[in-house]
């Protein structure tokens, strides 16, 4: 395992207009960790991840993949530095089946081939690999919820990422489905891949990080061990309010 | 070796040897049809294979529209400035510099797709409406660029290609050389949407076409394939232009840059289905030929009735004939009011 951490930003921020949606944040993940990034809603967590992978270009700070400055680097060099990315939005390519979704990132992804039945046969393998191996055929359209954020997991694995950035893949699903989530992001783990995993399912976070951030106003507000970082009063502060923060410490 | 290790074999040999000749299908009726059309060419009289000639040359540029309007779902409302840049470029290499028409032929194709590398990397960078308005932008201006230059493009009188004598480089194809020139061009550019609908490349302009930024997300280099796709799709359209400016042999800015041409190929390839390969050809093929039959039949209604039919299979068919049938066969759904409700805005 090498000492250069996979990730690491520096001093990095975006401002549109007046407006800091993130600033000065500065952190580093080592290899094979899952670090657990939370925040309230509007507290830069989406906007971190496109400086990151460079959907949005940073107006501060620089962003070193391996150790290499790839600061303000297009998406797809990005992607061939092998790092990988969910949307928020689940962003499928229609019009293609399931299987030709992931296709598409196992051509253009950093090991790429140009040999099409290669591609739709590791499709197969990585479609396999999120629990949705029988849906090759179908229409993206046509998926559940659940299903939809496996593909957008199963585009992003396509890539056999070293660091992936998952943005919210568990939102709004069943505890049940939350499960196998959790189960995909421990064994991803154990491969020795480094996970961002940006989510409000605070029981989630608890399950599988290493380490988590806490983003607030687009800044970092602390980081360190899940379980205190979620007991300091300044997140909760930050998550409930002021006096809700106040009366739990009075009571306690 | 045992019969019954043999026979799973030849099965799987069996149903392998199906799938080729599935995928092999349709270029074998390609094939015919090219084959059918040159047939054809015997049994029509001078002034027939001029018209049939006109529908090949449709069915050209629609295939070439589609590859930047269609795949890669960037719609392109100057098209037409590569048609004239293609015939421009022709009249003014035969007439000026005395280059043969096949040399000036290629150079045109090239010079369309230089232009279209040159504005597509700014423009690119556009979506939806803004992108469709610089580009009709672009093919307007142009106009004006070359009725402005008198000395090499005639202006607005005009450039005659030098077809006998002794300027003429080339002698003048005929209505059967055309005929069979457009028929050519008609097979390459049905062959190149069809090589590109199967490869990697079709793969990443479609992802485009969806989603941009999953496509970058994933590793396509999104800058490069759009400009890509734009310049092919402005070397055909270059390619049918210079024939066609050599057909006519005196060429005008206001019928090479006619923003008329980019109507029509876009109708074609939205009626045909677009972005897939047999749309484009449908729809170019079905609109040149009820056009023509119109107009032999119904002298002064047939603008009238084209656009009726044209405004009644756009609201049934927003999706377009090849992928209404598709999505039709999927689903066991035929209703064209069911068509309609599920495309309404």
């Amino acid at each position: 395992m090498s000492t250069v951490p996979v990730l690491e930003t520096r001093g990095l921020g975006r401002s549109f207009g007046g407006l800091r949606a993130v600033s000065d944040v500065s952190f580093s993940v080592p290899e094979g960790q899952v670090l657990g990034v939370i925040g309230p809603n509007g507290s830069g967590k989406s906007t971190f991840i496109n400086l990151v992978t460079g959907h949005i270009k940073p107006t501060q700070g620089r962003v070193l993949i391996d150790g290499r400055d790839l600061t303000a680097a297009r998406p797809w060099v990005i992607a061939h530095a092998r790092v990988a990315r969910t949307f928020q939005i689940v962003k499928p390519f229609r019009g293609m089946s399931v299987r030709e979704n992931v296709a598409v990132g196992i051509l253009y992804g950093p090991q790429g081939t140009n040999v099409m039945a290669h591609a739709l046969k590791a499709a197969d393998e990585v479609l396999e690999e999120v629990g949705i191996a029988g849906l090759g055929d179908r229409p993206p359209g046509e998926l559940s919820v659940a299903d939809a954020r496996r593909l957008e997991l199963a585009k992003a694995l396509a890539l056999r990422p070293r660091l992936l950035l998952l943005d919210e893949v568990m939102a709004g699903l069943r505890h049940t489905e939350i499960e196998p989530s959790l189960e995909l992001i421990r064994s991803l783990k154990a491969r020795g891949i480094t996970v961002i995993v940006v989510e409000h399912v605070m029981k989630a976070i608890l399950a599988v990080s290493d380490r988590v951030l806490v983003l607030h106003q687009g800044q970092v507000l602390t980081s360190g061990d899940p379980r205190e970082v979620l007991a300091d009063p300044r997140v909760i502060e930050a998550y409930l309010g002021h006096r809700y923060a106040k009366r739990r410490e009075t009571d306690s | 070796m045992t019969t019954s290790t043999q026979v799973p074999q030849q099965g799987v040999t069996g149903a392998m040897h199906r799938d080729q000749a599935m995928r092999l299908l349709p270029w074998m009726v390609g094939v015919l049809a090219v084959l059918g059309a040159l047939a054809l060419q015997s049994q029509l009289f001078l002034g027939q294979q001029r018209t049939v000639a006109a529908i090949f040359m449709f069915v050209s540029l629609a295939q070439a529209w589609n590859l930047i309007g269609g795949f890669t779902g960037y719609a392109c409302f100057g098209q037409v400035v590569f048609f004239g840049i293609g015939g421009y470029f022709t009249a003014i290499a035969i007439s000026h510099w005395h280059l043969s028409f096949w040399v000036s032929l290629l150079l045109s194709g090239v010079v369309a797709a230089l232009f279209a590398t040159l504005i597509g990397l700014p423009l690119l960078r556009l979506k939806g409406h803004y992108f469709a308005i610089a580009t009709l932008g672009v093919a307007e201006g142009m106009r004006e660029v070359v009725t402005n230059l008198p000395d090499l493009t005639g202006g607005g009188a005009g450039i005659t290609i030098p077809t006998v004598g002794p300027d003429a480089t080339t002698a003048y194809l005929g209505n059967e050389g055309f005929y069979v020139l457009f028929l050519a061009l008609a097979a390459l550019s049905v062959l190149v949407g069809g090589l590109v609908a199967r490869s990697k490349f079709g793969y990443a302009l479609r992802a485009i076409h969806q989603d941009e930024d999953a496509a970058a997300a994933v590793g396509i280099n999104t800058t490069r394939m759009k400009v890509l796709a734009f310049a092919l799709s402005g070397f055909i359209t270059g390619l049918v232009g210079a024939t066609y400016a050599f057909q006519q042999v005196t060429i005008f800015p206001q019928r090479l840059f006619d923003v008329n041409i980019t109507v029509l190929m876009v109708i074609m390839v939205v009626i045909g289905g677009s972005g897939t390969v047999l749309g484009p050809l449908l729809g170019a093929v079905t609109l040149q030929f009820l056009s023509e039959f119109l107009r032999q039949n119904f002298t002064d209604l047939h603008i009238f009735i084209l656009g009726a039919i044209i405004i009644v299979a756009v609201i049934l068919l927003p999706q377009g004939a090849v992928n209404y049938v598709r999505e039709a066969r999927r689903t066991g759904e035929f209703s064209l009011l069911a068509n309609v409700r599920k495309y309404r805005l």
